[in-house]
């Protein structure tokens, strides 16, 4: 998303700027933490890229990553850890801070490639046990309420443009994903907002559309912990995963889009609440935080 | 003297000067750097030609260059404007000549023997309906920029004209590399190719159809242009079909699909017209569809571009532009052609013969950069040689000032050197005309030589349309 919405500035008006730096980081939860500095291109790159106090910067969050993993050595394949703290270490050099600001596209790329890396090495090389199929549930959880979150931020602001702007916009919201192709596939290169939202939600064969995301996650909780009407957990993410299955985004835009994401959220979040009491009963209660009060 | 697009008498042209203080300020080693990312840039992506020469049969990345080529906001309005001007008359012109009553023929604008002897007219092609008259649905123009600091026409490209998707790839790859220049410039954006194309070739579906089905017709993986084949189709969101994907059944064009047979109304096609269908044009072709100008004659598919377009883009009706603009349209032409020799003219062909070290002797049907001999570069024997061509085939040669091509400073051997530019603009015709912002810059990385052309050298340069900030002012405050 960064790295869309970087690049993707590069060709906008001026005047975008600020709007499209303070949605990022509306999407990522992290308006509040950043408080009142003044927002320009570099200082939101280094925050979320580089910043370590920020503990929702890629650097943190690899770092976080990287203990857990480290505690986890017997459950997970050393390929797996390995590429994990090859990423770490990577992000641990010393002119990363410099790089960011005079060329992020190549501290992008390695961010991205190295992600990559670790899931396909994970699917890879780990076993189809619990511990692969909590890291499933965890990535497809998260994925599922970061693309509502998504919509939320950026349909707000672009629902009434239809400039040449407008038009960009919408790619950069696809690339963001890394669904552009997939959607001009399915759509013939016609770029129409409903058409996005039909197909960053719902859509059936997309692996990052919210529906695909929480039919899996329903799959590995049907394994993980039995047949999904016996369980708090099943009846939760069968609720949420009907109502994405059989709703129309025609009703959706109609009845008001922003209602509708956001109890989505809600529900994911019951979801993952539902997991934690499940599995680990650490009674941990995540809580969505509106972007709308933001 | 030539004319440097950087440099003007009084220094560093306004529209440049931001943009020259950042690469200064940059220094040499890193734009070496950067110059190094640009290469890994396109690698990774796998844009690579093959260089005719080399035995061992490496891909070259493609040379791009580290320095963008800024084209002023009122300059562009002004290319932009002569540009459709010129692409109406050719559609227009096409369309007469080909289902219309050859009104321009009748009226001696151009002779009939000279359209009827031109490799590119194809009569098989006659009453073959283009809809909105839109023959040329995507063209690409060659512009050069004579010593005067004019912008001129040099040729016309109306059959399959390729280089788009470096157009595009180089923009992004200049975000990457340059970013912080790119920002303090208010830049027109390129990357709405893919759409507006899409929106072009479904404008001229045939008119029964609703939502037409797509597909971007190649010569295959062999095809240097491959590469843009599968990328316009990946930006389209169409299939990317081989002749052998095709069948033509009553007139009716379908492609094959694991679920059958699907019916196709527009294809966007990027093989040659003797290629296209072998049951009238060249028999042993394989890449073509057998029937498919009968299904075109029908109606129930749209070939783009159009059959026989090679007709206006042949070096000898090139002359012949600026009398087509003012007959069509009744205005006068906003970009003027090369002054131009013709052979078949017993007058000119002394004059030619008299001056051919002043010259440049192109051959009409050529692409490329093949077959051009600038006189005042040849030595003695590539002259005589010249001339007798000249008087064996008259039709098949002009002759033209030569134009010392503007220069831009270019990235060469870790300095900035200037070198000779001409600029490829591509122009969209469907329901209305449309120009993506600049084009293709292509740059001749020899010293001193003239010929741009990828496949004998050159380079290319990610060419910036300025919106609105003519001076290149900082917008936005940053480092």
């Amino acid at each position: 998303m960064l790295d869309v919405t970087y690049h993707n500035l590069l060709e906008s008006p001026p005047e975008d700027e600020a709007t499209a730096w303070s949605d990022l980081l509306a999407v990522l939860y992290l308006d509040r933490s950043f408080g009142e500095r003044a927002i320009d291109r570099e200082a939101v790159t280094s925050y979320l890229v580089t910043d370590r106090e920020n503990q929702g910067s890629i650097y943190s969050a690899v770092a976080r990553a990287r203990e857990n993993a480290r505690g986890l050595r017997d459950r997970i394949s050393t390929e797996l850890w390995e590429a994990i703290n090859r990423f770490y270490l990577d992000l641990g050099r010393p002119d990363l801070e410099t790089m960011v600001v005079h060329r992020p596209y190549e501290v992008f790329r390695t961010v991205k490639s190295q992600c990559q890396l670790i899931s396909g090495v994970a699917s890879q090389t780990m076993p189809r046990d619990e511990g692969y199929r909590f890291i499933v549930l965890g990535w497809m959880l998260e994925r599922a309420e970061m693309t509502c979150r998504l919509l939320a931020v950026r349909y707000a602001g672009l629902n009434n443009s239809e400039t040449r702007m407008g038009f960009h916009a919408w790619v950069s919201v696809l690339k963001s994903v890394s669904a552009y192709e997939g959607y001009l596939k399915a759509h013939d290169a016609s770029l129409d907002p409903t058409s996005v939202l039909e197909y960053l939600l719902l859509d059936r064969e997309f692996p990052r559309s919210v529906l695909y995301c929480l039919r899996t996650v329903e799959d590995q909780l049907n394994i993980l912990a039995g047949p999904s009407q016996q369980t708090a957990v099943g009846r939760a993410i069968g609720r949420v995963r009907a109502r994405a299955e059989f709703c129309e985004i025609a009703s959706i835009v109609d009845d008001g889009l922003d209602e509708f994401l956001e109890s989505l959220q809600i529900e994911i979040y019951g979801v993952a609440n539902e997991v934690d009491l499940h599995f680990f009963k650490s009674g941990t209660d995540l809580q969505i935080h509106s972007y709308r009060s933001a | 003297m030539r004319f440097d697009e950087v440099y003007g008498p009084d220094g560093v042209r306004p529209h440049y000067r931001e943009l020259m203080d950042r690469l200064e300020s940059l220094g040499v080693d890193d734009l070496a750097d950067r110059f190094g990312l640009l290469d890994s840039f396109f690698q990774t992506l796998g844009i690579t030609f093959a260089v005719s020469g080399d035995e061992r049969g490496r891909d070259r990345t493609w040379p791009m260059d580290l320095v963008p080529r800024i084209i002023p906001s009122k300059e562009w309005a002004h290319i932009e404007s002569g540009l459709v001007q010129r692409v109406t008359t050719l559609n227009r012109f096409l369309d007469d000549l080909y289902f219309g009553s050859q009104a321009a023929l009748r009226d001696g604008l151009i002779p009939r023997w000279l359209v009827e002897t031109s490799d590119g007219y194809i009569r098989e092609a006659y009453g073959v309906p283009a809809p909105k008259g839109s023959r040329c649905v995507v063209a690409g123009i060659d512009i050069v920029r004579d010593s005067a600091g004019e912008y001129r026409v040099l040729e016309d490209n109306l059959r399959v004209p390729s280089g788009i998707s470096y157009v595009l790839e180089n923009r992004v790859a200049m975000t990457r590399v340059l970013p912080v220049a790119f920002a303090s410039h208010d830049i027109r954006p390129v990357d709405h190719y893919g759409a507006s194309l899409a929106r072009a070739l479904r404008s001229i579906a045939p008119p029964a159809v609703d939502h037409p089905t797509m597909a971007v017709l190649t010569p295959g993986v062999a095809n240097s242009a491959y590469f843009e084949h599968s990328f316009l189709a990946r930006q389209m969101g169409v299939e990317l079909v081989e002749g052998r994907d095709l069948v033509v059944d009553d007139h009716i064009v379908y492609m094959r699909t694991t679920r059958g047979l699907k019916r196709v109304d527009v294809i966007y096609r990027r093989i040659g017209d003797e290629f296209l269908d072998p049951v009238v044009f060249r028999q042993d072709s394989l890449l073509g569809v057998p029937g498919l100008l009968g299904a075109a004659r029908a109606g129930t598919v749209t070939l783009a571009n159009a059959i026989g377009n090679g007709v206006a883009d042949d070096k000898g009706v090139y002359p012949f532009v600026p009398a087509l603009i003012e007959y069509y349209l009744g205005e006068k032409p906003l970009l003027p052609n090369v002054n131009t020799y013709l052979p078949w003219e017993p007058d000119q062909m002394e004059m030619i013969l008299s001056r051919l070290d002043h010259l440049v002797v192109k051959p009409v049907g050529e692409a490329g950069g093949h077959g051009i001999v600038i006189g005042s570069r040849a030595d003695e024997a590539t002259l005589q040689r010249t001339a007798d061509s000249l008087k064996a085939n008259p039709r098949g040669h002009i002759a033209q000032d030569i134009v010392d091509l503007s220069t831009h400073p270019t990235f060469v051997g870790g300095k900035l050197e200037p070198r000779h530019i001409d600029l490829r603009p591509f122009v969209l015709s469907g329901d209305h005309i449309e120009v993506v912002p600049g084009g293709l810059t292509r740059v001749a990385l020899r010293e001193g030589s003239l010929i741009v052309n990828s496949s004998q050298g050159g380079g290319s340069k990610d060419t910036w349309v300025l919106d609105r900030h003519e001076g290149g002012q900082g917008a936005i405050s940053t480092r």
